[in-house]
């Protein structure tokens, strides 16, 4: 008795650290992961108050002639409309940034859930899932979203403005492909964990199957997806792009960093930061999420690093 | 072996046929199409006298075949319809089909696609994919064979020498290509290399690289590589010096992935305990690297591989699209703008085909490879 109460008494004077204190530390460790990080926020805050920092209508035509070069008043000079190029780089960030959060939110949380219940009940359901999933991934991807695309391009969600109801179009169109991956990795992580001594213990208390699913199944797989969340943010972000430089995205007069380079190409000499500025915006914010998942991937669990 | 491959052909025919229906009755849901636009016209578009009236119209639709609806027009899709009029369903045929037997489809099952509605009006749909096929070919292989030479060893250096200047570039390399947007790269390959407006040729005289199309249709400006080599239009030289800016920006793409797929490969094989007895047993490091581990990581590289059979007849749609090179994925990225159905099918029927293909053969090498690996 004594014994135990010494050892309680110890244990609790050890300082006990929060989760999320352990992790975070971890994570700062990771410099391009932070520098990420501050640059993911620059661009995120560059979204939300793109209506202040905006010199200018983005839709205005005519604010100065064609084609005019940076100057104070036009910071990234004007495009083939005379239309504010840096106000619409601000604009398109946000439908950017939001096709690509929106897409990942719930392509992520199908994901979860399928893989939940393709890797907890097994037999017909799994079967009948893991199907379904093998033959989506082996048809080929971009053509077939770019079909997706192309076909419901003259569709519109009654009662939004144009662009959010464009955005979200080509967001289902990605969701579509997008929960994939992560179905087939919390499959495979509940396939173990099904095995393991507290989900049986869980069940032997008399648990719900959706209990179990919702309490120990996911919880407990949720580490790999939260790092392919991450990473996904940067895949998703260039196809968008991709999508809209090709004209099946979102089209104009809607600025995306993805079609604002679709007409560049006539006059890429002349006046080269036209096609510059917002393929940067789409690298450095591909490449920022992509250093905030290997960030997250090694502060989570060092042992997935490959 | 012989009742699992049995069994994979019909699971492949089966996938094959449930994808072209749900992509056939896609086109019929879709808004918009063909038939669309013409009725747009005749309410006056921009041509106001060039408006179709219904009868016009209905006369396009049995002209095009879609009078027959989704169910009775993928099966004419699939099948042909010259043997509607065997069976006594003569209107179900199109209107060309009626007056002149020889003109029937034959369906995709005797290979025939089909004639293009609009980008090659009136060509038959395998026609107009052949005539891009070879321009696909000689930018998908020279881009899959050049970065496979580079990626391979690049990656397996970078693992055996883990965490070393090489490993750390190789890391960075791979971020930075996977986060590159392709036609963004394309893009500034072209505004830094190509053209004679490019800042190397005005500034340092550097000569300059063509920027579209696969040959030139006239002498060579001046001052281009192509001027220089003295290449006459049409030649295999032509079309290799066009061929140099879409393959490197390709093959960039391919290497910052493949690379990082070599080295984790290679890192997981030497961790493995026969490289570990190899080294036991006084090998010498070189026989232990190339002789036992290199060639168990090359293992993985099959999917890689056989996944690029597919990639060579689709083409890199981005790729091309930027470079304007007249290959499958401009192709088929032209159809569907177009509103060109029968080509955008072909070409998505015969992808998917080969995909079924190159994920079947890539399953019977690794058990070619490994005989661990079994079927039954």
């Amino acid at each position: 008795m004594a014994v135990a109460e010494l050892k309680s008494e110890t244990l609790s004077t050890i300082k006990e650290e929060h989760w999320f204190t352990v992790i975070g530390r971890r994570f700062l460790r990771h410099k391009l992961a932070v520098v990420g990080m501050i640059m993911v926020l620059i661009f995120i805050l560059m979204a939300i108050f793109a209506n202040v920092l905006a010199p200018y209508d983005p839709y205005k035509q005519g604010l100065a002639p064609s084609y005019s070069n940076p100057s104070p008043e036009h910071l990234l000079g004007t495009d083939e409309l005379g239309r504010d190029v840096f106000s619409r780089l601000l604009y398109a960030a946000r439908i950017s940034l939001f096709v690509t959060v929106l897409v990942n939110f719930v392509s992520e949380t199908i994901g979860v859930l399928m893989g939940a219940i393709s890797g907890y009940f097994g037999k017909w359901v799994d079967s009948l899932i893991q199907r379904i999933v093998e033959f989506l991934l082996t048809l080929p991807t971009l053509p077939l979203l770019l079909f997706f695309s192309a076909m419901l391009r003259g569709m519109t969600i009654p009662g939004l403005p144009d662009e959010w109801s464009k955005a979200i179009i080509i967001s289902l169109v990605l969701i579509a492909f997008g929960w994939l991956g992560s179905t087939r990795l919390v499959r495979g992580m509940v396939l173990s964990l099904r095995e393991q001594e507290f989900v049986q213990a869980a069940r032997a208390l008399g648990a719900s199957d959706w209990k179990i699913i919702t309490r120990h199944m996911i919880p407990n797989s949720l580490a790999p997806v939260i790092v392919s969340l991450t990473l996904g943010l940067g895949g998703v972000i260039v196809l968008e792009a991709a999508l809209s430089f090709l004209g099946f995205g979102i089209t104009p007069p809607v600025p995306t960093w993805g079609n604002m380079l679709q007409n560049v190409q006539e006059r890429m000499w002349q006046q080269p930061w036209l096609a510059f500025y917002p393929g940067l915006c789409i690298f450095l914010t591909s490449l920022s999420f992509n250093y905030i998942g290997d960030g997250l991937r090694d502060a989570l669990d060092p042992r997935l690093k490959l | 072996m012989t009742n699992y491959l049995i069994r994979r052909f019909i699971q492949m025919s089966l996938v094959v046929v449930a994808a072209s229906m749900a992509i056939y009755f896609l086109l019929w849901l879709a808004p918009g199409g063909p038939l669309d636009e013409l009725r747009q016209a005749g309410r006056g578009g921009v041509r106001q006298n060039a408006g179709f009236n219904d009868e016009q119209i209905r006369r396009i639709s049995e002209y095009l075949g879609l009078h027959r609806g989704p169910f009775w027009g993928y099966v004419a899709w699939l099948t042909g319809e010259d043997w509607f009029k065997a069976i006594g369903r003569e209107e179900l045929q199109t209107s060309t089909c009626r007056s002149a037997e020889n003109t029937c489809s034959k369906g995709v099952v005797r290979g025939d696609f089909g004639t293009s509605w609009n980008i090659a009006r009136g060509s038959p749909v395998g026609d107009v994919l052949l005539s891009r096929l070879r321009n696909t070919m000689i930018l998908m292989l020279s881009a899959t064979v050049l970065s496979l030479v580079i990626a391979i060893p690049i990656g397996i250096i970078s693992a055996v020498k883990q965490y070393s200047r090489l490993d750390y570039f190789v890391t960075t390399f791979s971020f930075f290509g996977t986060a590159m947007p392709v036609f963004w790269f394309g893009l500034m390959m072209i505004i830094l290399f190509g053209g004679n407006q490019s800042p190397l040729y005005k500034v340092f005289g550097f000569p300059y690289l063509p920027t579209g199309n696969v040959t030139l249709v006239r002498a060579p400006l001046p001052g281009s590589l192509l001027a220089l080599l003295d290449a006459t239009p049409g030649s295999a030289l032509d079309i290799a010096v066009h061929a140099i800016l879409p393959t490197m920006v390709l093959s960039l793409l391919y290497m910052a992935g493949w690379s990082r797929f070599m080295r984790s490969s290679m890192l997981e094989v030497l961790r493995q305990d026969f490289v570990r007895t190899a080294r036991a047993k006084g090998l010498r490091e070189r026989i232990v690297i190339v002789k036992h581990a290199m060639r168990n990581a090359l293992i993985p590289l099959i999917t890689i591989v056989v996944f690029q059979i597919p990639g060579v007849f689709g083409g890199a749609t981005i790729t091309e699209t930027v470079f304007n090179w007249p290959g499958m994925g401009f192709l088929y990225v032209y159809a569907l703008g177009a509103s060109d159905y029968p080509v955008a099918m072909a070409f998505l029927f015969i992808s998917a085909v080969l995909v079924v293909i190159a994920s079947l053969l890539g399953d019977v090498l690794y058990t070619i490879v490994d005989p661990r690996i079994r079927f039954s």
